[in-house]
């Protein structure tokens, strides 16, 4: 019972230190275009713009591709490990996030 | 009244300033972007220009860069031809792409798998249905040409004749293959009469009704991106994967890099894999939802039906012959290194 409680703790801790950050793709540019985050911390990307985007990063710790993602539709990546990295989209690669999540 | 000149005044200004903003992202910019490991000199670009046009780059000496990036054809293939025909006769997968403006794109290739033209001009030496030529061989036997090996030091000193050295010399070269000033160039600068009414109507539809400047936009015409314009249907079994083949990412299938509309008129064939002859043709499929409208795996959002009429469609293509500017001064080399 006491090693339930203790893991909820934790994992309610874990969830109250662990931020949202939000990015918008709008003009064919990332808003923020960079972002210090902490190890657990979600990326929220948004589409203001009225065609479909996409967010990826071939960086092997926090590895993700968010596929496409149409006008208004929001998709969260959590970071999983610490490192710098860039945020691509697939569709426009000019559009550009340098990425540092931190322990 | 004299405060509501002043607004109207403002207002006026205000208007001016963000017209004049909105013209000057379609002019060139005054400086061709350039790595700083490897400046633009003059040696360094006429030396790459010699590399660009020797078929002695060529496993059968039959072939130069120039051969599918002709500058009397647009910067595209010398005879006109839906597929890149290379080595031996062996014909490509797609139709050679323009290099005009290259230097002003952050990916090279139909695919873009090559993020500079350092990284890119090696490719078609070596690939086995262009050049045919592997370096391994190219290089010793361009060290045995005292002429180039001169030039090389001239222009890399200390650097020798090597592969990084060979891309960054032909490299060099295409960053010069710059458009010239054209009609559209003109109108833009404040000449009203530099194109015809027609074409201004083709350049309102363009930005407007046509949604062209989605991906044709900026001073290049091209967004840089790449869209699955509906050229096919359905899955690609068998057929181009685009950048999917670069790395089979879901959003890649089927994607091409937008091409420049600069010198369009020059470059027939059209789309990367050559199969439409002509700008209405083209504009056509481009504006009115694709070859394609349905069923269409990986369709670019930006590809719909956008109703133009024949009248509408006749006025974006005497806009786009308005981006065709005069053949770039070059003077095209006769005689090579020896």
């Amino acid at each position: 019972m006491k090693a339930i409680i203790y893991f909820l703790l934790i994992t309610i801790s874990i969830n109250i230190q662990a931020q949202e950050h939000v990015v918008d793709q709008k003009n064919k540019t990332f808003l923020p275009s960079t972002m210090k985050l902490e190890v657990g911390d979600t990326i929220r990307f948004k589409n203001s713009d009225p065609f479909a985007h996409n967010a990826y990063a071939d960086d092997k710790a926090n590895e993700f591709d968010v596929g496409m993602q149409f006008p208004n539709k929001d998709k969260v990546i959590k970071m999983k490990k610490a490192g710098k990295f860039n945020v691509e989209c697939a569709i426009h690669p000019n559009m550009l996030i340098e990425v540092e999540v931190v322990e | 009244m004299y405060q509501k000149t002043k607004i109207i005044l403002a207002i006026l200004l205000s208007f001016s300033f963000t017209q004049a903003k909105d013209m000057q992202e379609w002019l060139r910019p005054s400086e061709i972007p350039q790595p700083k490991n490897n400046k633009l000199t003059p040696q360094r670009i006429e030396l790459g220009k010699l590399l660009y046009f020797d078929v002695r780059l060529s496993s059968s000496e039959k072939i130069s860069c120039a051969t599918c990036h002709h500058p009397k054809h647009g910067w595209s293939d010398e005879i006109a031809t839906p597929k890149a025909i290379g080595h031996e006769g062996a014909v490509g997968s797609r139709n050679s792409p323009v290099i005009l403006n290259t230097a002003y794109q952050n990916r090279q290739f139909w695919d873009g798998r090559a993020k500079t033209l350092e990284e890119q001009t090696l490719k078609p030496i070596e690939e086995g249905v262009e050049m045919n030529m592997p370096l391994s061989i190219l290089i010793p036997k361009l060290n045995a040409i005292d002429g180039y090996v001169k030039l090389f030091d001239i222009a890399y000193p200390k650097e020798g004749l090597n592969k990084t050295t060979l891309a960054k010399a032909l490299a060099s070269f295409g960053r010069t293959v710059v458009s010239t000033i054209a009609p559209f160039d003109n109108y833009i600068m404040g000449d009203k009469n530099a194109i015809s009414k027609k074409a201004k109507r083709g350049f309102k539809l363009f930005k407007t009704k046509a949604h062209c400047i989605d991906c044709h936009e900026k001073f290049n015409f091209s967004d840089g991106s790449f869209h699955n314009i509906g050229l096919n249907d359905g899955e690609l079994h068998g057929k181009e994967l685009g950048r999917y083949v670069v790395k089979p990412r879901a959003s890649w299938y089927g994607v091409m890099k937008t091409p420049t509309l600069r010198d369009v008129t020059k470059s027939a064939p059209y789309f990367h894999d050559g199969s439409v002859q002509t700008l209405v043709e083209a504009s056509s499929i481009c504006a009115n939802g694709g070859r394609y409208k349905y069923n269409v795996k990986n369709k670019s959002t930006y590809i719909k039906d956008r109703g133009l009429s024949r009248q509408e469609i006749d006025d974006l293509v005497t806009f786009l012959h308005t981006l065709t500017g005069p053949d770039m001064k070059l003077k095209i080399p006769t005689k090579f290194p020896q």
